[in-house]
């Protein structure tokens, strides 16, 4: 699914949770507990009760102060990749459900590689059990290669979906459905699950810059409702007002729950995907 | 207010059929998209699968029909009458050839060109002048330049159609002649484009607006009407126009109607009509192309069926078998031939002599065909090729309907037409046929009708005939004269008077012989003639009617042409303001407006609320 070259540059990568992860097993991530471990994270003065062996006596010796000595817990982090697989996905040139595959074989990935407990599912259907580690890969990759999008979804499938641990939850989707403005609701939802969200959206260059003009029937391939318009210009520069207003609604929606908005081309390669994913600090440099 | 070419009122159809697009629905190619979500607040309400739709009424939809009704009546020449002032002479030519008096435009074309004269007369201000000259058989100055309105008003009262085209060359060198030293003049034509064009490009000395008078062609006419041998009527009838016609031709006899013929005729196309039913007393024929049209002197036809008087005619040959037989072919004349030698003066209507003139006087009238020379009324000369044929002049009423194109001459005689006399057929420097003006009549042939292959041609019994009009008494009887056209009435030797009644049932008497021309022919009908001789009384007919096609022909033409090199350049005077260049810039304006309104979002500018919820 990903070459080489592709795989290399995801080595380099890591994602970027805004929060410490409070994991079930030990892992690379930091964790909001204190705990032995060789990464110094801070002092705190002793107060009763304290584990008295943790007092860093060479601080008392300047200081005269009794102090606690604080490490770093490295527990695993949790990531949640939902994939839409609504039937407008397979729409545009090239295809945004090609995008969206390797978008999400790349996030987990770099999950898998940061020993991260990764969980794979489409939006609305099936998910694949928690993995962890690299041996996770295949079996991921082997779930996304098996997706067919078709059908209808919508932000109301958000609500359904239960996590046992608290971590980011990255919604793959080109977020294209009849009910505008709805995503905020399902989206602070998953804030309130105690998921960081992050919308990834993908568009093909088609539904960004329309090419389409004059008599037209459009037919929307998910509702097959169709409209009958007079594609002008001005129409698609009104088109272009309203797709810019929804993003920033999404990425509202994705503030008010602590998450991010982003949004990548399908005709982006994998490196300029995660270049998107850099700035809007969804993953960062390992 | 006024519209110069209304016709092209046919324009504002495009208004209906602007609407009518609105409520046609457009057959639109289908694409699939990812979404609605983006376009749907920008759609029309145009979800229904019917084949019409609801009118939805939108600022493009107003601006496209501001648009037609701007540029359809732009296209009509819309002129604000009197806005746009005269120069200080200005020059009215009125064009009244027939066609003028069709009735497209109210109350007539030459009407309305009249009016529009007397309403430039009346925009006269001091030190402005204004002269009106008539444009018929020859242009006619009807008023001389002056500032007065009411001496033109008066001028313009006596204006009449004629009954020939008008002579456009005359009319121009006129108003040439009365611009000339006036500077600031000019030329005002009212015309529907059928006055005879000049040889050459017209010359102008002052800017010449043509002001083109008419709305249709669509005109149906009766070309021709005549009686065959056997008894039967032969009619053709040309429909002129586009629009296919359903037709009925009534058939009088004396006033009273005896049939009914149908014909359906498709545009530009002639028929032709055999009708054998002539009751057999009956002395006048009319037929009449009921429903009528715009032009009504074409849609009537006459034909007298009266007997002609006979005439007696004497011929002096020692043979010429071709003149025996043109003779013959003339109803009514009672023909004897004997050789010169056997020649005895006598009591004839006619005496034509070939290659003999008897010695003493001259029986008049005479027709003289190859004198020997020095001999006769026009002494002959030497014998010469005569090289080509030509026309005296083409429009000599004997030689009407005689093509001189194919006739070759070998010999003819050198001859010095003597005063009095014209030349009717040329050679290139000799008359190779001359007719005494005046009474008694002559007409000399100078040469040999062996010795041509004039008898050979198709004109030659045609050329007889006309001459035999020419000189017999009478002449005119049951003949056709176009409207306009003096008739000759040649008396009887003992002719007292004659009084000529026209169908208007206005007598004219003449006295005494010879006759002047008639002239009161303007009005399309039967005129009867009866000249009191010693004997009694002698009734005869004569036809006047329009026979020329290229005047039915009334669709309104182009205007003049003139020499490019003498137009001057300066901005055309009218009194007449044309607004139509400034409807053509609103139009315009009105396009680029509605461009711009369909570029940017044609459904934004939805004009009712439920329209605009629709779009929603």
């Amino acid at each position: 699914m990903l070459t080489a070259g592709e795989l290399t540059l995801l080595g380099r990568l890591d994602l970027a949770f805004r929060r410490p992860q409070n994991g079930l097993y030990a892992g690379e991530r930091r964790s909001p507990r204190s705990a032995r471990s060789p990464e110094f994270s801070d002092f705190r003065p002793y107060v009763a009760g304290d584990d008295f062996r943790q007092i860093d006596w060479p601080a008392y010796a300047r200081l005269e102060k009794l102090m606690l000595r604080l490490y770093v817990a490295e527990e695993e982090a949790s990531l949640n990749l939902i994939v839409d697989t609504s039937g407008s996905m397979v729409m545009g040139e090239p295809p945004k459900w090609q995008a969206a595959r390797r978008l999400a074989a790349a996030l987990s990935f770099v999950g898998l590689a940061a020993m991260d407990r990764v969980q794979v599912g489409e939006l609305g259907g099936g998910r694949l059990p928690p993995m962890r580690g690299r041996d996770g890969v295949s079996r991921i990759w082997t779930f996304l290669e098996g997706l067919e999008p078709a059908g209808e979804t919508g932000p109301a499938e958000l609500r359904r979906l239960l996590w046992a641990r608290p971590g980011i939850t990255v919604l793959i989707s080109d977020f294209l459905v009849e009910e505008d403005g709805s995503w905020g609701p399902p989206v602070a939802g998953l804030a309130s699950r105690r998921q960081e969200p992050v919308l990834w959206q993908v568009l093909s260059p088609d539904e960004e810059h329309p090419s389409i003009a004059g008599d037209l029937k459009l037919v929307d391939v998910e509702t097959e409702r169709s409209r009958e318009l007079t594609i002008t210009p001005g129409l698609v520069a009104d088109y272009q007002r309203a797709l810019r207003a929804h993003r920033a609604e999404l990425a509202r929606s994705a503030l008010s729950a602590s998450g991010r908005f982003l949004h990548s081309s399908s005709a982006d390669d994998l490196e300029a995907m995660m270049l998107a994913g850099l700035r809007a600090g969804v993953v960062r440099r390992a | 207010m006024q519209f110069l070419l209304p016709g092209a009122g046919l324009a504002l159809l495009t208004v209906p059929a602007i609407v009518l697009l609105y409520f046609l629905k457009v057959r639109r190619p289908e694409v699939r998209v990812s979404t609605l979500m983006f376009w749907r607040r920008f759609v029309a309400d145009r979800q229904a699968n019917a084949p019409w739709q609801r009118l939805r009424l939108s600022l493009l939809l107003l601006l496209q029909l501001l648009g037609a009704v701007v540029l359809g009546v732009g296209l009509m020449r819309p002129g604000l009458i009197g806005a746009a002032g005269i120069d200080a002479t200005t020059v009215v030519m009125i064009d009244a050839s027939p066609s003028m008096a069709a009735t497209d435009v109210s109350p007539s074309r030459f009407g309305a060109a009249v009016e529009r004269a007397r309403s430039l007369a009346g925009q006269l201000r001091p030190g402005q002048q204004m002269a009106v000259i008539l444009l018929g058989d020859h242009a006619q100055l009807l008023a001389a330049p002056t500032g007065d309105s009411s001496l033109l008003r008066s001028a313009l009262d006596r204006a009449r159609p004629s009954g020939t085209a008008g002579d456009f060359a005359e009319g121009i060198s006129l108003a040439n002649s009365i611009l000339t030293g006036r500077p600031g003049g000019s030329i005002v034509l009212y015309s529907d484009g059928h006055s005879r064009p000049p040889s050459s490009p017209a010359r102008v000395v002052a800017p010449l607006t043509y002001q083109s008078i008419g709305s249709t062609g669509e005109n149906v006419a009766i070309e021709t009407m005549t009686r065959s041998s056997s008894g039967s009527v032969f009619l053709r009838v040309t429909n002129y126009g586009r629009t296919t016609r359903d037709l009925k031709i009534e058939m009088r006899a004396d006033g009273r109607l005896v049939d009914v013929l149908q014909v359906k005729l498709d545009g530009n196309t002639t028929t032709d009509l055999t009708w054998s039913r002539l009751p057999a007393a009956a002395q006048v024929l009319e037929a009449k192309l009921t429903p009528g049209d715009a032009f009504a002197l074409d849609d009537k036809a006459w034909l007298v069926i009266a007997e002609p008087p006979h005439h007696s005619v004497l011929l002096v040959t020692a043979e010429n078998g071709f003149m025996q037989k043109a003779l013959k072919l003339r109803r009514g004349l009672d023909l004897t031939t004997v050789k010169p030698a056997d020649y005895k003066p006598g009591r004839y209507d006619l005496v034509v002599f070939d290659g003999f003139v008897p010695a003493g006087k001259l029986p008049e009238p005479a027709l003289l065909i190859n004198p020997p020379p020095g001999e006769g009324p026009v002494p002959l000369g030497a014998a010469i090729d005569p090289g080509s044929v030509l026309p005296g002049d083409v429009r000599d009423p004997l030689l009407s309907h005689v093509s001189l194109k194919e006739v070759h001459i070998q010999s003819a005689a050198t001859v010095k037409p003597p005063t009095g006399w014209r030349t009717v057929i040329s050679a290139a420097a000799d008359p190779l046929l001359l007719v005494k003006e005046g009474e008694p009549r002559d007409a000399v042939l100078t040469f040999d009708l062996h010795h041509s292959d004039l008898p050979l041609q198709a004109a030659f019994p045609i050329l007889v005939q006309n001459l035999l009009d020419y000189l017999l008494p009478g002449g005119f009887e049951n003949q056709v004269f176009a409207p306009g056209q003096p008739v000759t009435l040649i008396a009887e030797p003992d002719a007292r008077w004659a009084d000529v009644t026209g169908p208007d049932g206005r007598t004219t008497r003449l006295a005494p012989p010879p006759f002047p021309p008639f002239t009161a022919t303007s009005q399309p009908g039967v005129y009867t003639v009866r000249q009191q001789l010693s004997s009694g009384e002698r009734v005869s007919r004569f036809v006047v009617q329009l026979q020329n096609p290229s005047i039915s022909r009334i669709v309104p033409g182009a205007g003049p042409f003139l020499q490019p090199l003498d137009r001057p350049t300066a901005p055309l005077p009218r009194g007449t303001l044309e607004i139509w260049p400034y409807l053509v810039a609103a139009a315009v304006v009105l396009l680029v407006l509605e461009w711009l309104v369909y570029l940017t979002n044609p459904t934004k500018f939805l004009i009712s609320r439920r329209s605009q919820e629709a779009g929603r």
